[in-house]
């Protein structure tokens, strides 16, 4: 379940050396843990999140990529390359930081300057490379400009020009949407991954948002505790959470407590429910039943279906969906999302105290243990 | 106990104007001033009377330009504060970088230390340096002086310096070197250019505190032409000439000056930094 038994997903393909390799690194504060014995490979031309709260080592990790920490132990690797004694100014990789760090008394266009101007670029071409870097972020004709008097989405595609223009094996982005509002950030997440799959570099993404991570990433590592608790595409770590703690921070997930036995899953709150037979799991082994809200029928029924009986607390009316809150038991409560097309009226929608029956697909039901 | 008298005040409301506070702060500026302004207007006396006012004139001022000492002596704190200056703003820096990082035990020891000078009595400072001068056997002369005045200035631009250092954003410094600056690049390209409000503003502080220096001055420096303010107060031994009204001016005028210029330094910069320790911010 933990990443040192997960076989290297996504490793080299067709022998090609992976972009981003982390084999068992581990970085530790006096005696706290920031990352805990951590591998990772990430292929080239990738986009590739680091997902998950905040204190989970993701950003430890991404500062070891670029060499702003130290690992306490392991390698990191960049391209097949051992590069963990070499300073940051050494290794081809580029950041764009959550804060911008934006050089403040320089100007947009020698911000984006700064890093051709310490490889020895010649200065035609540092010109003609600022000014289509502008120009592709939209920042044209802004370059004159000094940071202090952009807006926060305007420097933050400074920073990402500024990083892009050096064209790094791997560009690294510490939460660089966290600062914008929502709009914008929705709008700079397309943007980013359009950017990505043009020129076609490794993006190493950090972010405690999943909503984020699921839409912009080819795979994604949930981290949790230093440690990587699942990795995988955005996909499968959302339908098919390796963990409770997966499950649960992959958007809203219900877990109804029970026993596996025999195919079926008993609740602790009385009844049993067709799971199908899962391998791995033992009879009798309390395990957590977890069904993601939008799978959960309230009529029209299956045959097949697991139904369960409760009773409704509250309605959540948010425009294209109504969220409703249903007490099975005491202390037992799932939430079913539902589209609204056939109950579009106030009067159709159940309401609180009614009794009502809620069913899903085996299929689409997990057993945690 | 009524409380009428104190509900109609709240119903004047808070805003009207606080006539004893304005009656304090006037007296307050008229005691501060006036030795000042006595100083300033006599400087124009027509005659040599400290007393008597006759008329105005510069015959003063052309007695001062025409003073060969006195020259002599305004060229030789030029230099001592221009040294001064540089040398307290090199090492203050270098001591705020330093104080800034190392977050050691030591290093939050160094950083009181550091204040010590700020609330020793000058006159402590000026004879201990004196004695040590002595002690080492090294003559007194201006070189004694500026060694004495940067160890003094230090303080200040450390002071100024450190607060604006700990505000900056210590990604900044790694966003240098994550597009290849080594960290020497990084401080010379990024920090140093975003400090340079301050310490412009600390250099002009430490100019005009140096210039105007007498107590430190008087205990350390040599026969070789002595600062202009020694020089003023050997010369008043002998009988004030009007001569010196002059130079108290001329001084003055200078010092405000420089203060004016430390604390628009940031407002000519268009952003925050410089003076916060004068401007109270």
């Amino acid at each position: 379940m933990t990443s040192i038994d997960t076989p290297r997903a996504g490793a080299a393909e067709a022998g090609a050396p992976p972009a981003v390799r982390l084999d068992r690194i581990s970085k530790t504060y006096g005696n706290s843990t920031a990352v805990d014995d951590l591998c990772l490979d990430i292929a080239p031309g990738e986009f590739f999140s680091l997902l998950g709260p905040s204190g989970c080592g993701k950003t430890t990790s991404l500062r070891m990529i670029g060499g702003f920490t130290d690992p306490s132990a392991g390698t990191v690797l960049l391209s097949g390359e051992d590069v963990t004694a070499l300073p940051p100014d050494k290794r081809n990789v580029n950041t764009v930081f959550q804060s911008y760090a934006l050089f403040d008394h320089l100007s947009v266009a020698d911000n984006v300057a700064f890093g051709l101007k310490r490889k020895g670029v010649a200065r035609a071409e540092i010109r003609t490379r600022v000014a289509a870097m502008l120009e592709r972020v939209q920042l044209g004709g802004l370059g004159d400009r000094k940071p202090g008097t952009l807006s926060g989405g305007q420097r933050q595609r400074v920073a990402l020009a500024r990083a892009l223009v050096n064209r790094p094996q791997v560009l690294l982005l510490d939460e660089p949407l966290a600062a914008l509002d929502l709009k914008l950030r929705r709008r700079m997440q397309v943007e980013l991954k359009q950017i990505q799959r043009e020129v076609g570099i490794t993006f190493v993404f950090v972010t405690h948002d999943q909503d984020e991570a699921l839409t912009m990433s080819d795979r994604v590592a949930v981290m949790n505790e230093g440690r990587v608790e699942q990795c995988g595409t955005p996909e499968d770590v959302y339908e098919h959470p390796a963990s409770r703690f997966v499950a649960s921070f992959m958007g809203t997930s219900n877990l109804v407590p029970g026993t596996y036995r025999d195919g079926q899953v008993v609740l602790d709150c009385g009844p049993a429910l067709p799971v199908g037979p899962r391998d791995g799991v033992a009879d009798g082994a309390a395990v957590s039943l977890s069904v993601r809200p939008e799978k959960i029928w309230l009529s029209d029924f299956e045959p097949g279906m697991a139904l369960v009986r409760g009773v409704v607390r509250e309605t959540v009316y948010s425009g294209p969906t109504t969220t409703y809150l249903i007490e099975l038991a005491p202390d037992v409560t799932v939430s079913v999302l539902e589209q609204n097309t056939d109950r579009s009226r106030m009067e159709d929608r159940w309401c609180g105290g009614e009794s009502v029956e809620i069913g899903w697909r085996p299929e689409h039901c997990l057993v945690l243990e | 106990m009524t409380l009428r008298p104190l509900h109609r005040r709240h119903r004047r409301g808070t805003d009207r104007r606080p006539r004893l506070a304005l009656a304090v702060t006037a007296v307050f500026f008229v005691l501060l001033y006036l030795p000042i302004g006595v100083v300033v207007l006599f400087s124009f006396n027509a005659q040599k009377s400290l007393t008597v006012f006759k008329g105005l004139s510069l015959r003063w001022y052309t007695a001062f330009f025409h003073d060969n000492v006195l020259i002599e002596s305004l060229g030789m704190s030029l230099r001592i504060s221009l040294v001064a200056m540089a040398g307290s703003v090199l090492l203050g820096v270098a001591l705020a970088l330093g104080l800034v990082r190392c977050r050691t035990r030591l290093g939050s020891l160094a950083g009181l230390i550091m204040l010590v000078p700020l609330i020793t009595p000058e006159i402590v400072t000026g004879v201990a340096a004196m004695l040590l001068f002595k002690g080492m056997g090294i003559t007194l002369s201006s070189g004694t002086v500026m060694l004495a005045e940067i160890t003094f200035s230090i303080s200040y631009v450390t002071v100024i310096l450190r607060s604006r250092i700990a505000a900056l954003n210590p990604e900044v410094e790694e966003a240098a070197m994550d597009l290849g600056a080594t960290r020497w690049q990084a401080l010379r390209l990024v920090t140093l250019p975003a400090l340079l409000p301050s310490i412009l503003a600390s250099a002009v502080l430490v100019f005009a505190l140096v210039f105007d220096d007498f107590v430190l001055a008087y205990f350390t420096t040599g026969v070789d032409p002595q600062p202009l303010s020694v020089r003023i107060y050997s010369a008043i031994r002998f009988g004030v000439q009007p001569t010196i009204n002059a130079v108290g001016t001329l001084m003055l005028a200078g010092s405000i000056g420089l203060i004016a210029l430390a604390l628009a330094i940031p407002r000519l910069f268009g952003r925050r930094g410089g003076l916060d320790l004068l401007s109270g911010k």
